[in-house]
């Protein structure tokens, strides 16, 4: 309970006014705000001494309570922990919780919501766990509302609360409320007591215990599809609570049952189950009751089942076991690959990996490639970005001379697809093929579609490109790359998006690391000090920022030589921002000079710049002389 | 230095999409009143410069914004109004684009959209996201007391004239904007009123605007607007436009909008208007930052929409 005062008191940074505006637009009295209340801490007597909340005058928040402003009633229910500590348990039981339950039960869904919350985290402002029943007759109301949301929030309140209550109190109150819910009229209730039985059951004597799985039942059988939905929804966890016995005798026949269900709303939620209680189950049980379920799941009629089969297919095949998997799931994978429906298609794509990975080489070779060709040219470009986005993990799997055979002929393809997402999937992920089958046999096969994707339309695909371009600059060697890649680089540079050339300047310092100074003194520093006379300011910047980022890597010598005399041209630019960022260039390199160096030749040019009209030309001087 | 120190860590608090504390928006406000004080109705504003349209609390793909046309101060920008409503962040969006107002004066300059204003944003989403996020409407006053105080338009370097709606018959000349008294909420008629609401439209002359504010205006009006007061564009934000940006009467007027998939479902693309120092313009298109983690719609079209 230590965090329970930990309230956001926004409104009040140590200052005893409160102040409350309100906006009243019809009148038009945009700019008033009424000072409601001077409230002096004093005032009221505390039942005991708040920590954090001294200065909430309750008075003001119980009054609120009755506001017709819904926001002042919804900040009263979010301080009804400070409420309940100034009243005192005694009264927060005898006058609080009655008046709650009386009135406020009426309220928007909103302040229910919140009350719900709050009532959950009320069990010591009302006396400890022996008095904490008293917040169920108003939470048992709260279970039976309307909205949905309302409902759950009062379940999780009752199962905390299920959780402290002494033994009698469990059994003397709980039970009956869970009992009392079951079996109500509204169907409200009844989707309420199907998320209560997780919690309660593990709690109730074994007489009981028989009484809670016979509600269950009633409640999986019941003529309101939601209460069915919700009972399908709990039955897998609340399956793990029951002893094994039950767990076949009394718990599969309301999940066979479930799974042939009329609407598929309810079908789909068995899917989930078949692989939690798959996992109870030995391998004879689960090929006996579970398989059928399953494969006919895989089937169903209704596309929302078949896309939860393909969504939980990884769970499913580990519930069902390697052998199971071979034998019988690999044929419904298959399905759900060809299904019909993209979205299908979509999930199923995205397990492809996974579900090879569990089955031997030759199976995926043999069963499941010739759909994954397929899916390579689906009409969906959603499908495609699915595939794009796994396929890359197929070749580990496949090995090197399968993934040559097979497997490299779809890269290629996806690289060239319409569709930006299904090239970035594959972009991102070359490395994979690169640790299979070696750079010489990727750059060969992969570098014309890559030199084609550097000048792509969308930025974010000439990013992956440039992120990629070091380590294939490392593997491909000086020559090779001078000759197919240098001048990407240099073009980068000169990109119309930012990022790219921030990425290209990146690069470039990457490059350097990778080929030496020597290579970056005459192949890069030349190309990149070219661009300063760029009559575009925001061009003129990239050589800038080119030298912040290259200045660490080549050596005191080249900033001295070709860097310096560069910037202190660059001081007199028209532009005010290339003005600070000389300021702030010579900020990077100052600390990679010499002193002397610094005094004769880049202290002037800051001088000149703290002369400067411009305010933030100004500012980034005076930074970089405190440097000197 | 430690001028800006409150400032600066505002400015990293809000890069994380993350909003400030009530007592820092206050404190922001006030600094930015102070600022915006000293603006004219008809803002200089010197080239290079970097111009965008509405951002409607997209605040993801504002970043993808600077993604594209650089950093803040880097890059100088002008905001054309609409901060605020519809998007998810607009308390985010709105502080952000303050904060850097105040910090770097002279490189970012905001304008007044019609919905920097009380009576729309309590209709659009930002009264109802400043309640949710801070529990009470202060921060929403806050903003929209200093919204009164944002400049109606712009002029860089005298020639390219910007604005967040369009032309109004009562205005012929750029000294009349200058006589206007902005500090008030947005009336529903009048001269100040139709900067932020009037539309371009193929019709000429002046005609009542199916928006049931400011007014549409055709070519001849543009044509004789610009040659008064010798400028050579008029550029303004305020529609929807598939591209990101449109021309229109004869390269008059070009309209710029910078909230890529509008409202996260019309598909259209946004765009920016690089300005460089020859006063040469540049156009780059831009789509939604990637969302992760945010929930997966599915994409295919429902037959019902077709």
């Amino acid at each position: 309970m230590d965090g329970a005062f930990e309230n956001k008191s926004t409104d009040n940074d140590g200052s005893d006014e409160i102040f409350i505006s309100i906006c009243d637009v019809n009148r038009k009295r945009y700019n008033s705000y009424i000072k409601l209340y001077n409230f002096n801490n004093n005032n009221i007597k505390m039942a005991s001494t708040p920590e954090s909340d001294d200065y909430h005058p309750i008075v003001i928040l119980i009054d609120e309570l009755k506001n017709d402003d819904i926001q002042l009633r919804l900040n009263s229910i979010r301080k009804l922990q400070s409420i309940a500590k100034a009243l005192g348990p005694e009264r927060t039981r005898s006058e609080l919780i009655p008046y709650l339950q009386d009135s406020v039960l009426e309220d928007e869904d909103e302040v229910l919501v919140a009350l719900a919350e709050e009532l959950g985290k009320l069990t010591d402002f009302v006396g400890g766990n022996e008095h904490a029943t008293c917040l169920l007759p108003p939470l048992q109301m709260l279970a039976g509302a309307e909205e949905v949301v309302v409902r759950e929030k009062a379940v999780d309140a009752l199962n905390k609360i299920c959780s402290e209550l002494s033994q009698s109190a469990f059994e003397d109150c709980f039970l009956p409320l869970l009992l009392n819910l079951s079996k109500a009229d509204w169907f409200t209730s009844r989707t309420s007591a199907c998320g209560l039985l997780t919690v309660a059951y593990p709690r109730a004597s074994s007489e009981m215990k028989k009484n809670l799985r016979k509600t269950f039942s009633t409640l999986c059988h019941d003529d309101t599809p939601m209460v069915r939905r919700a009972a399908a929804t709990h039955l897998g966890n609340f399956s793990k609570q029951i002893e094994k016995d039950a767990v076949k005798s009394e718990m599969l026949p309301l999940f066979t049952f479930l799974a042939s269900d009329e609407q598929d709303s309810v079908r789909l939620l068995g899917v989930e189950n078949c692989a939690i209680i798959g996992s109870m189950l030995s391998n004879e049980e689960n090929i006996q009751h579970i398989l059928p379920i399953l494969k006919s799941s895989a089937q169903d009629k209704s596309w929302r089942v078949r896309y939860m089969v393909a969504r939980l297919f990884k769970e499913l095949c580990d519930s069902m076991g390697q052998e199971i998997t071979k034998s019988e799931l690999v044929g419904s994978f298959v399905k759900l690959l060809k299904d019909t429906e993209a979205e299908v298609r979509t999930e199923a794509a995205q397990r492809v990996t996974e579900v090879c990975a569990l089955i031997s080489k030759d199976m995926s070779v043999k069963n499941i490639l010739p759909c994954v060709k397929d899916l390579v040219s689906d009409v969906s470009q959603h499908v495609r970005a699915a595939l794009a986005q796994v396929i890359m993990g197929l070749c580990p799997i496949f090995g090197k001379d399968d993934t040559l055979q097979y497997l490299l002929e779809l890269f290629l393809q996806l690289l060239k697809d319409d569709f930006p997402d299904v090239r970035l999937n594959i972009i991102s992920k070359l490395d994979a093929v690169n640790k299979v089958i070696g750079i010489e046999m990727l750059s060969q096969s992969l570098l014309p579609a890559i030199v084609e994707l550097a000048e792509d339309q969308q930025w974010r695909v000439r990013l992956a490109i440039i992120d990629y371009i070091p380590l294939l600059a490392s593997q491909l060697g000086v020559e090779f790359f001078d000759e197919k890649l240098g001048n990407l680089c240099m073009t980068w540079l000169g990109d119309p998006v930012f990022s790219i050339r921030e990425a290209a300047t990146n690069n470039l310092k990457k490059l350097t690391e990778v080929f030496g100074v020597e290579w970056a003194k005459s192949n890069i520093i030349p190309k990149v000090l070219t661009l300063h006379s760029h009559p575009n300011y925001l061009y003129r910047m990239t050589t800038l920022f080119s030298i912040g980022v290259l200045s660490p890597v080549v050596g005191s010598d080249v900033i001295a030589s070709s860097m310096i005399p560069l910037l202190t041209k660059m001081v007199t630019d028209k532009v005010p921002n290339i003005r600070f960022n000389v300021a702030k260039t010579f900020q990077i390199i100052i600390p990679l000079l010499d002193s002397t160096i610094v005094q004769s030749r880049v202290k002037p040019s800051l001088l000149k710049l703290l002369e400067d009209p411009d305010k933030d030309v100004k500012f980034y001087a005076n930074q970089a002389l405190q440097l000197c | 230095m430690g001028e800006f120190q409150d400032v600066d860590r505002y400015i990293s608090i809000l890069k994380e999409c993350k909003p400030l504390s009530e007592s820092e928006v206050k404190h922001l406000c006030e600094k930015a009143r102070d600022i915006l004080l000293e603006e004219s109705n008809v803002q200089p504003v010197k080239c290079p410069v970097t111009v965008c349209g509405d951002i409607h609390g997209q605040f993801h793909d504002l970043m993808e914004l600077f993604k594209i046309g650089g950093n803040c101060p880097d890059t100088n920008y002008l905001f054309m109004g609409d901060y605020v409503d519809r998007g998810f962040y607009s308390v985010e969006t709105v502080t952000l684009l303050v904060a850097l107002k105040v910090r770097y004066k002279d490189r970012v300059t905001i304008l007044r959209g019609n919905h920097e204003s009380r009576q729309i944003t309590q209709v659009y989403g930002f009264y109802d996201e400043c309640l949710r996020k801070y529990g009470n409407p202060n921060v929403w006053r806050f903003f929209t007391d200093l919204f009164d105080y944002l400049p109606l338009t712009a002029l860089i370097e005298k020639q390219v004239f910007c604005l967040h709606g369009g032309l109004s018959p009562s205005i012929d000349t750029l000294d009349h904007i200058r006589n206007l008294d902005r500090l008030q909420e947005v009336p529903h008629e009048g001269a100040m009123c139709d900067l932020l609401w009037s539309d371009p439209d193929d019709r000429s002359g002046f005609g009542y605007s199916p928006r049931g504010a400011g007014y549409t205006f055709g070519k001849d009006i543009s044509e004789q607007f610009n040659h008064n007061n010798g400028l050579t564009l008029v550029a303004r934000a305020h529609q929807l436009v598939m591209e990101g940006y449109n021309w229109c009467h004869d390269q008059n007027v070009v309209t710029i909008f910078s909230a890529p998939n509008y409202c996260y479902r019309c598909g259209n693309q946004a765009a920016i208007m690089e300005i460089d120092e020859k006063m040469k313009h540049t156009f780059l298109q831009f789509d939604p930052a990637p969302r992760r983690g945010e929930p997966h719609v599915t994409r295919r079209t429902p037959d019902y929409f077709l």
